[in-house]
């Protein structure tokens, strides 16, 4: 059974419905990430499950309890925030122990407890500095220890790496991984960076509109995207209007597609084509009209009568140069099990 | 040196140069003239023309030595500091309440807060009057018809008047600060704070308060200053026997028109006040540590 469970949750804010009915399942001790482009509801979903919005319909469940109706201050649920929250006013030991203070946890194991957390973070060191004298990474590890010395039965990360800079977003990812495998809790975060929840998370789920577009392990997601929406929000992909003929996609009928006859759209990622020379053949024939060597690729746009441009990503040999600007060529699929035949395309809600 | 650059600088330099039109305006019409009333207590004035070399502190020590001054010291640091804590007990609601409020209630709510300020301080006094005043003032008629009290309360011309005058009239200058350090606020850290187990009431206590620790300061260093020299509220709500530091400065200066003795009171009024409000302001940023270290 799931850990955590949120069922068929709705909520609008006056006249805007940010969720539509969201439901979503995690299991126990995993991570799973809310991925979508903001205003999609994914902090809404977070918030609901932390009791700062009162679902108008829907049911959450932590640990087969159902919480829906609970205060967020009678939650076991950790909650890292994206700005982090920390009390200003109270230095770093301070704002770790703040919960276990309201809990009236005695002054020793307070002080035990606060000590293990912080050195859970490697910030033993800053204990006694006020927030406003720390760095963004170590403000995110306070929030973090300051949530998981409660030892919550969920931990909940609202974008926690938006306010650190590229270089330290990056390794604090992988910290954290470490850290959540390390103490073992169910966590979900919220993100709009798809690299960030590749990188987080062991299920997805992406979201659009208030709805879930489609859950799965981030591999699945990114292999077997289910619409046009989700291939263009995981990684890169070109999405092609195609016909099908007897079950293969007209341009190149090398890729089959298990549907009925008429037009249809084609996901396909950048670096699943290549470029071969101009003639006759099946594949995309069209000039190349963009060339750019990035050291171990080269990444192509062609030109092919289409009102977006065919995204390639061939690998690149040392001393190679990119075909010429210009140049006739004709463009098919690598390998056409890892293309995928959607009926919907990507303007379709 | 010729006007031009000067100007220039006043306008576009940097520094305290754009300050400079406001120093020099405090300097003529405050500093000056105030320095002069002090000085009168230190010479000797005879028939209104100062005595020449008769530069003294006798005057001063005169007034320190005096059991009067120092009892009068007393009742107006106690009246100011009662009516600052009253106030500040106040407008914290008040202004908690305009935080909540939303639109066309916050407006509502500001207006109620400033509009008291149109009025002049003296109106107001002589409303409670009005309103405390013997058997026929608005306070005993009502308790008196409703049968609450035999005898009419006696609240004119006690500390109690004097208290709830000061207490009225300088409530904007508490709820002011409040409104908006407490509007202002990051309701994230109270939901962090509850996220974190605590109570509304709770984070109300350990997070709210804690952070409008630099406002309650600035109000009550700016209501007890306003309280500690006002002269008109205890004159008029006091009664004709009731006396403050202030009011003595008043009454030395305007009626017995002994400005040597006045001058003399002022001195010790403004310097105790500075003092009391230094050390108001200096008490709050201890509290407030982390506010600094912010800076």
């Amino acid at each position: 059974m799931s850990h955590i469970a949120l069922q068929d949750i709705a909520k609008s804010f006056g006249p805007v419905r940010v969720l539509d009915g969201c439901s979503v399942a995690v299991d126990k001790g995993t991570v799973m990430t809310l991925l979508g482009p903001s205003g999609c509801g994914k902090t809404t979903l977070l918030r609901t499950l932390a009791g700062f919005v009162e679902p108008d319909s829907g049911r959450v469940v932590v640990g087969g309890r159902d919480i829906t109706d609970l205060p967020p201050n009678r939650r076991q649920v950790g909650y890292v925030f994206q700005s982090y929250a920390l009390f200003p006013h109270l230095d770093v030991a301070a704002n770790v122990a703040y919960g276990l203070r309201v809990r009236r946890v005695s002054q020793a194991e307070t002080q035990a407890r606060v000590r293990k957390a912080l050195d859970l973070v490697s910030l033993s060191a800053y204990a006694d500095r006020y927030p406003a004298r720390l760095s963004g990474g170590q403000q995110q590890r306070v929030a973090i220890a300051r949530a998981l010395v409660l030892e919550p039965e969920v931990l909940l990360l609202d974008e926690p790496f938006n306010a650190l800079d590229a270089k330290l977003r990056l390794s604090m990812q992988i910290e954290l991984r470490k850290l959540i495998e390390r103490v073992g809790i169910t966590s979900i975060f919220v993100t709009h960076d798809q690299q960030e929840a590749m990188t987080l998370s062991d299920r997805v789920a992406v979201m659009r509109a208030g709805r879930i577009e489609q859950v799965g392990a981030p591999i699945d997601i990114y292999d077997r995207p289910r619409t046009a929406y989700v291939a263009a929000f995981i990684g890169r992909a070109n999405v092609l209007p195609v016909d099908i003929r007897g079950g293969r996609v007209a341009p190149d009928p090398a890729i089959a597609a298990a549907r009925a006859d008429g037009a249809a759209w084609l996901v396909v990622r950048p670096e699943n084509l290549a470029i071969e020379n101009a003639g006759e053949g099946p594949g995309w024939h069209g000039t190349v009209a963009f060339a750019t060597p990035q050291g171990a690729t080269i990444e192509y746009e062609i030109a092919v009568g289409m009102a977006e441009p065919l995204r390639v990503v061939a690998l690149r040999k040392v001393g190679e140069p990119p075909a010429a600007v210009g140049s006739p060529v004709r463009v098919r699929a690598v390998d056409p099990a890892a293309c995928v035949v959607l009926g919907e395309g990507p303007d379709s809600v | 040196m010729s006007s031009a650059p000067l100007l220039r600088r006043i306008l576009h330099g940097r520094g305290i140069w754009p300050a400079v039109p406001a120093l020099a305006y405090l300097f003529v019409f405050l500093a000056l003239p105030m320095l002069t009333l002090l000085a009168f207590g230190f010479v000797t004035i005879d028939r209104g023309r100062i005595v020449a070399d008769t530069w003294t502190l006798g005057y001063l020590e005169a007034a320190l030595a005096d059991d009067l001054v120092w009892r009068l010291m007393w009742r107006s640091f106690w009246v100011a500091a009662v009516s600052s804590v009253l106030t500040l007990l106040l407008a914290y609601p008040v202004a908690y309440l305009f935080a909540e409020a939303k639109g066309i209630w916050r407006t509502l709510i500001l207006v109620a807060v400033v509009s008291p300020l149109l009025t002049s301080a003296l109106v107001r006094a002589y409303a409670w009057i009005v309103i405390l005043g013997g058997r026929r003032g608005l306070v005993n008629q009502t308790l008196l018809s409703l049968g609450l009290i035999e005898q009419p309360l006696r609240i004119l011309n006690t500390d109690w008047a004097v208290l709830i005058g000061m207490t009225q009239i300088h409530l904007p200058f508490m709820i002011l600060p409040l409104l908006a350090v407490l509007a202002e606020r990051d309701r994230r850290l109270e939901e962090a704070s509850l996220n974190l187990g605590a109570s509304q009431t709770g984070t109300f206590f350990r997070v709210v308060v804690p952070m409008s620790v630099p406002a309650i300061f600035a109000g009550l260093a700016l209501v007890f200053a306003v309280s500690y020299t006002n002269f008109i509220v205890p004159q008029l709500l006091g009664g004709g026997s009731y006396s403050t530091l202030a009011v003595q400065v008043y009454e030395q200066t305007i009626v017995v028109l002994d400005w040597t003795r006045g001058a003399v009171l002022a001195t010790i009024l403004l310097s105790t006040c500075f003092a009391f409000v230094l050390a108001i302001v200096a008490f709050g940023n201890r509290l407030a540590r982390w506010n600094e270290s912010a800076a």
